[in-house]
């Protein structure tokens, strides 16, 4: 997490940019991508990122905020170096949810949507992953944890550096 | 052209027309929020369901058009039944907070329910609060748990300003109009949110709290802010005067002119009406002399005029006329002129600071009537004039509204000449640094509290029309003109607006064939004269699809 950092996407990025806006009828297509690419840059989507992106697309910072808070993959703020994302939904909540939920709570001493004090891992409790043949289940990052208990947990978490 | 039959009724309308239009020239009302004829089609309300014959499922009216052969139905069981699940929908988080809305008695939430509502609602679960009374410019207020996401406002922002400042933010049950965070709802047409807001989410600012709606009276008028001359209804709270501390003009309002301003207004004319119920106002004539300064009733103030006017010789007199002035007014005041022979005659003073127009509909000249003041003979030479009063040749002057001190004019200069001048005469509405020395003062009546006309920027006659009567003994300035016409005496064309404006078609060949009648609610262009029509929104339509 770098306290300030210039919001400027390299000629390359920025070459990347114009191929994925290429891609679709309306350039605004790519918003989605771009963004992406921006939060990897930048780490999050901070407000000064949505308007450095609104300007790579010539629109209203008012609508890439738009999407920004549609989506919950953005974030506004700075997150943990992983992000620990447990499913609350039907499956996996007939299934133990709420038990893994409050477990890796416990274990990570903080609460949904926060972050751990050494920028370790950020929790969030998500919507359904379509894994509901392995509830209850979480993403971590960008691999699926499947039919978890609390060791399973303990030995996933344990592992996050 | 499509043929359709709408609730058993034949109607031919242009292709392209959608069923909500269509419907609208049947007289048959099909309730909506989202969708309105200036701005692109969003779908997003549902409400305008209706029944297509040979559709399965009914069809919302605003994104279906016309088509030959076309049966619909507005109000079948089903669309009736469909009607009322939608507002279920709308109304789940609406907070039902009517009786300290402002919208409240001009809101379509409450105008639509009565006709359409659930009136035993099923909902049980919390409702999802939002933020409230957040002010998102220096006009608009935004309830967003009053919203009911139909997206005008914020296609109004995209598409006729181009400014796009406001958006929708979250998802689903969580969804709120909002602001770009940092940022404020500041462009020169914010007021027309609140307009096209079908509910109360957004509200005026300057209107909130002050008067309920259905205690407002209008009048049709013109407004004074610029050039233009959008047309637009002028809201006045007579019957309930303790609710606003004696403001008489609670708001103005735009109306549709396909020709001038279609269904916009700009802030500045919005906003521009605070003269008319300020402590400043002249509600007296008053006569300034040696022994003081007195309050006089008006046929002591015409017959003291005149005699000043006859006291001097016609080139020791100057009048200072305004564009601000209706036409009717300015003949008046020709007549006036050519019973004493006066040529001394002009009406532009420059103003401290050029004012700026914009891309759209505000004209940089802020005068309602300069075109009105050329075309009746008042132009002249306005620094000759002041010259000539500088050098002591004007014994008399007579200003019209101008507060010549606050001009472009350097005040030593302006000082100067009324410092020689032996006779000030002052005509306007609002006291000012000029009404505060002149020997004479004729209090003038307001826009909104009398009839009159403009005519615009292209040419355009517009009538407006009494909201209020005058405050105090204020008068028409064609009505105390035509006095001191009387006084001087010559004959003055009547005692009505339109006696003045028949004597103007009549002997000004610029106006010539118009009438009241003609000019009507929508204005008549002068002989020769062409309009351009509304101008084209500086925003654009994002197109969704090729």
């Amino acid at each position: 997490m770098t306290a300030t950092r210039t919001i400027v996407f390299s000629p390359d990025q920025l070459a990347e940019v114009r191929r994925l806006q290429g891609l679709y009828p309306d350039k605004r297509g790519a918003l989605l991508p771009v963004l992406h690419m921006a939060q990897d840059a930048f780490d999050y989507v901070s407000l000064e990122v949505q308007e450095y992106v609104a300007g790579l697309f010539d629109m209203a910072p008012s609508h890439v905020h738009e999407v920004v808070t549609f989506y919950t993959l953005y974030f506004q703020q700075p997150k943990g170096r992983h992000v620990v994302a447990v499913c609350h939904n039907l499956s996996c909540y007939l299934a133990g949810s709420r038990e893994i939920l409050a477990h890796v709570k416990q274990r990570l001493g903080i609460g949904v949507g926060e972050t751990t004090d050494d920028g370790r891992v950020t929790l969030q409790s998500v919507e359904c992953l379509c894994a509901c043949e392995a509830a209850p289940m979480m993403q971590v990052d960008d691999r699926y944890e499947l039919n978890l208990t609390p060791e399973k947990v303990d030995r996933i978490l344990g592992e996050l550096r | 052209m499509p043929k359709l039959t709408i609730d058993g009724k034949e109607i031919e309308v242009e292709a392209g027309t959608n069923l909500i239009e269509a419907a609208r020239r049947l007289g048959i009302e099909v309730p909506h929020y989202c969708y309105h004829p200036g701005l692109s089609i969003a779908g997003q309300c549902r409400l305008c369901m209706v029944d297509i014959e040979k559709t399965p499922r009914p069809s919302i009216a605003c994104n279906t058009q016309a088509a030959d052969g076309m049966v619909v139905h507005t109000d079948t069981e089903r669309v009736r039944d469909t009607r009322r699940s939608i507002m279920e929908f709308h109304l789940i988080n609406h907070p039902l907070d009517c009786p300290v809305c402002d919208q409240a008695g001009e809101c379509w939430l409450q105008i639509y329910y009565m006709k359409h509502g659930l009136y035993d609602p099923r909902m049980t679960d919390e409702k999802v609060h939002k933020p409230k009374a957040v002010p998102l410019g220096p006009h608009v207020m935004l309830d967003a748990e009053r919203c009911i996401l139909c997206s005008r406002c914020v296609r109004f922002c995209d598409e006729i300003t181009g400014t796009g400042e406001l958006g929708i933010f979250h998802r689903g049950d969580h969804s709120e109009i909002g602001l770009f965070p940092g940022r404020d709802l500041v462009n020169n047409y914010s007021g027309n949110v609140v307009d096209i807001c079908p509910v109360g989410a957004l509200t005026d600012r300057d209107f909130r709290f002050q008067v309920r709606v259905w205690y407002l009276d209008a009048a049709r008028s013109i407004c004074t802010g610029c050039a233009r001359g959008c047309n637009i209804d002028v809201h006045v709270n007579r019957r309930r005067p303790h609710h606003a501390e004696g403001k008489r003009v609670a708001r103005l309002k735009p109306r549709f002119n396909a020709d001038v301003n279609a269904w916009w207004l700009c802030d500045v004319g919005r906003y521009h009406y605070d003269f008319v119920d300020a402590p400043t106002r002249l509600t007296a004539p008053v006569r300034r002399n040696n022994a003081g300064t007195a309050e006089i009733a008006w046929d002591e103030a015409v017959s003291g005029v005149a005699e000043a006017l006859r006291r001097y010789s016609p080139d020791q007199v100057g009048v200072l006329a305004s564009p601000r002035m209706a036409n009717e007014d300015l003949l008046a005041l020709r007549r006036v002129l050519e019973a004493r022979a006066m040529r001394q005659v002009a009406y532009d003073v420059p103003p401290p600071a050029l004012a700026e127009g914009d891309d759209f509909l505000l004209r940089s000249d802020r005068a309602p009537n300069r075109r009105g003041a050329e075309l009746i003979g008042l132009g002249g030479d306005t620094g000759g004039l002041m010259a000539s009063a500088r050098a002591g040749r004007l014994k008399c002057l007579w200003v019209f509204h101008h507060d010549l001190l606050a001009s472009g004019w350097p005040a030593a200069d302006v000082r100067q000449a009324l410092d020689r001048v032996e006779t000030l005469i002052f005509t306007g509405t609002n006291a000012n640094a000029i009404s505060e020395r002149a020997q004479w003062v004729l209090p003038a009546a307001a826009w909104v509290e009398r009839e009159g006309t403009f005519t615009n920027f292209e040419g355009r006659v517009q009538r407006f029309r009494s909201a209020v009567e005058p405050l105090g003994q204020a008068l028409p300035e064609w009505d105390l003109l035509g006095r001191i016409v009387a006084a001087l005496g010559g004959t003055p064309a009547g005692g009505r607006a339109e006696l003045w404006f028949r004597e103007l078609v009549r002997t000004v060949p610029a106006f010539a064939g118009l009438s009241y009648q003609a000019i009507g609610d929508h204005g008549q262009l002068i002989p020769g004269a062409t309009s351009a029509g509304a101008p084209t929104p500086p925003g654009r339509r994002v197109k969704v699809h090729g």
